[in-house]
């Protein structure tokens, strides 16, 4: 794969992830004309865009547009498929995710993008893996946090 | 209320949000009282990108002021990292911050160094100067007793990594090759994948580990050593064939579902697992008619089993046919591959028959019959309303053109041509159309009048060669000295004419031959 976007109706970018080189320019350039050029897709047209040089595929859960961009070699069906188990694994981990799990967990978003498509491909991991990993580091976090906050508690009170 | 008074209001929590802690264990949900969130509400209720761009500079100076003062806590720079990650995402730059996000990965916890490992994968590039400085934090990472922090490391290796420091890290990694935990070894593997990617030299000498993957027990290490195989064996499928049992075998297994329930997608066995293995194979048989024969059992098998009606089977379907048509051909798998094929193009679902018209462009060379089956379909597909379809149509009509059906696929062809406005579409058809036109050209009236359409739609843009051949043509003509006259002839009068009419535009390069013609070939 060599990008993921993600954007709302407006065309307000919500999440992107390149997986080639590309500069900062031409990666806005592109993010600007493809969205536009996905709006404007009508509801029953196919998923599939032949746009410049890549095959784009895309769809659309609720408010919010996925969009990647793939080789010539590759699969459209199974891109469709890496879409929809992402939306599933969001799913999962938010409990019936919106487009607001994704604007203010955003980094959430973007750590379990990781762990299922890393560099691009797939890793082929069950979906239980998948977030088992991201929750351990999650509650290992929280063991810190809570420790932490335990500590600090009791400097306060040292300190008033 | 006036506007104004209004959208203060509304980014006033965002503000006053920027002077508090925020406190508390960090959730799964990021509570709307964080700054990000501020942030985000703030941007919302804004109307205009001058407005955006006002709020986002006050913002990006506050973080920048924050991120440099020495009081700042790793916590809070977490927090404003999230925002400086948001706002680069909207279009603005914060480069002051990117320094800080490989401070933040080296010497953050958990949560703090995934946040800056994120922002060093989203903010840098593989040939960024300060890409250098990360290197000591993985070598950390990667020898640390938190299996946690191992992963992280690995998962930013395989994202990004300066290509000169691969030896530093590369026995590190290999060693992981033989951890216990899958979920390390697996991303090892996919940490080489990345190596032999951008420096495939460097990883020469371990290709030998790489066999060891394939043959791990755990599946998902299996899985990601495919991905290193597939390129490997693309560069040079002879090296590889001895594996094609192996690959065989485990394809045979993925199929007759014998991997853990887990792996299952909506109850297709791993479909990624099978379609990067039907890639495998497809490469390891071409033109290869012993190596095929070992794999034509397992494909039947495949195409029999995937007769699920989801969107996923049809994936694996669209993989197995291509495989079929690929490798050293056997009768009896092209008709069933053939029948495939035209289930998706009857298909009432438009990806399907989107594919199935790609799917047809691929073997038309192989089997033209195919395409006769279906022309029905195909014309029907030429007035599709999606324009995508239509275009993919063209494309598979460009192949079977021949001189009897030529007048009516580049017509076909102009129409579409008249309604792009994409340039590189402009580009892609005028070429073919003229090349179509030289090479089945019933006379030479079609021929003048279809190039004109040609130069006047894609003048400015198309490559240079078309015009050039074209006066060539002219200027050298064909065998017949009488047919050349009469082509010149017409050429120079329809251009009289063309030029003749008022209050039309031409592109330069239609000009250009039209002057060229009339100049040297008028008598």
């Amino acid at each position: 794969m060599q990008f993921m976007l993600l954007f709302s109706r407006q065309g307000k970018l919500r999440l992107q992830k390149w997986y080639v080189p590309l500069s900062d320019k031409e990666k806005k350039k592109i993010t600007r004309e493809l969205v536009q050029t996905v709006l404007a897709r009508k509801p029953k047209m196919c998923s599939f865009l032949e746009w410049r040089d890549l095959k784009i595929v895309y769809k659309r859960y609720a408010s919010l547009y996925f969009c990647c961009a793939i080789e010539d070699q590759d699969n459209e069906l199974i891109t469709l498929e890496i879409i929809h188990r992402y939306v599933e694994l969001l799913d999962k981990y938010f409990g019936s995710v919106c487009e607001l799990d994704i604007i203010f967990n955003f980094e959430k978003a973007y750590f379990i993008l990781d762990e299922f498509l890393l560099g691009g491909e797939v890793q082929e991991t069950s979906k239980k893996n998948v977030l088992k990993a991201i929750e351990q580091a999650d509650l290992l976090q929280e063991k810190t946090e809570t420790m932490y906050h335990s500590r600090s508690f009791i400097g306060c009170k040292k300190a008033y | 209320m006036s506007d104004i008074v209004e959208k203060t209001l509304t980014a006033l929590p965002g503000l006053f949000l920027q002077n508090q802690s925020v406190g508390g264990p960090a959730g799964v949900k990021a509570s709307f009282s964080s700054r990000l969130g501020g942030l985000v509400r703030g941007i919302t209720a804004l109307t205009s990108k001058h407005e955006e761009e006002k709020l986002i500079q006050q913002e990006l100076s506050s973080l920048k002021a924050t991120v440099s003062a020495p009081t700042t806590t790793l916590k809070m720079m977490k927090e404003c990292m999230v925002r400086l990650i948001y706002c680069e995402m909207l279009g603005y730059d914060a480069s002051f911050g990117y320094i800080h996000a490989i401070k933040l990965a080296q010497q953050g916890n958990l949560l703090e160094k995934r946040v800056g490992y994120l922002a060093v994968s989203l903010f840098l590039h593989e040939n960024h100067e300060l890409l250098l400085l990360l290197v000591n934090t993985v070598v950390k990472d990667l020898q640390s007793t938190n299996l946690v922090e191992v992963c992280m490391a690995l998962t930013i290796v395989s994202q990004i990594f300066p290509r000169e420091m691969i030896p530093a890290v590369l026995p590190l990694i290999e060693d992981k090759l033989q951890h216990s935990k899958e979920i390390i070894r697996r991303k090892a593997v996919l940490a080489l994948y990345k190596f032999y990617l951008i420096a495939p030299n460097q990883v020469q000498h371990i290709h030998i580990k790489f066999r060891k993957a394939l043959c791990d027990r755990d599946v998902g290490v299996m899985a990601a050593s495919l991905h290193i195989y597939f390129r490997m064996i693309k560069e040079n499928s002879s090296g590889y064939k001895d594996l094609t049992g192996s690959f065989v075998t485990i394809l045979k297994q993925v199929v007759g579902g014998k991997l853990p329930v887990d792996f299952n997608y909506h109850s297709v066995p791993a479909p990624w697992l099978q379609i990067q293995l039907l890639r495998i194979l497809g490469l390891l048989g071409k033109d290869d008619q012993r190596t095929s024969e070992l794999m034509y059992d397992v494909l039947d098998e495949s195409l029999r089993r995937a007769e699920l009606n989801h969107n996923v089977t049809y994936a694996i379907l669209f993989e197995c046919v291509h495989t079929v048509y690929s490798i050293y051909p056997k009768s009896e798998l092209l008709e069933k591959a053939a029948k495939c094929i035209g289930k998706f193009v009857l298909s009432p679902k438009i990806n399907l028959k989107y594919l199935g018209l790609k799917a047809l462009t691929y073997v038309i060379q192989q089997d033209p019959t195919l395409a006769l089956q279906h022309q029905m379909t195909i014309i029907e597909c030429l007035d599709h309303p999606d324009p995508i379809i239509k275009r993919e149509t063209l494309e598979l009509l460009y192949r079977i053109t021949n001189a009897q059906n030529v007048i009516v696929i580049v017509q076909k062809m102009l129409e579409y041509l008249h309604q792009s406005k994409e340039e590189y579409i402009i580009v892609n058809l005028v070429g073919k159309i003229a090349e179509l036109a030289e090479k089945y050209a019933p006379d030479n009236a079609w021929f003048i009048q279809t190039m004109n359409a040609v130069f006047s739609v894609g003048g400015d843009v198309m490559h240079p060669d078309i015009p050039n051949n074209f006066m060539r043509l002219l200027a050298e003509g064909f065998d017949d000295e009488t047919e050349d006259q009469q082509l010149r002839l017409y050429a120079v009068q329809s251009y009289l004419t063309l030029l003749d009419v008022e209050n039309v535009f031409y592109p330069q390069k239609f000009l250009q031959v039209m002057s060229w013609v009339d100049a040297s070939l008028s008598f």
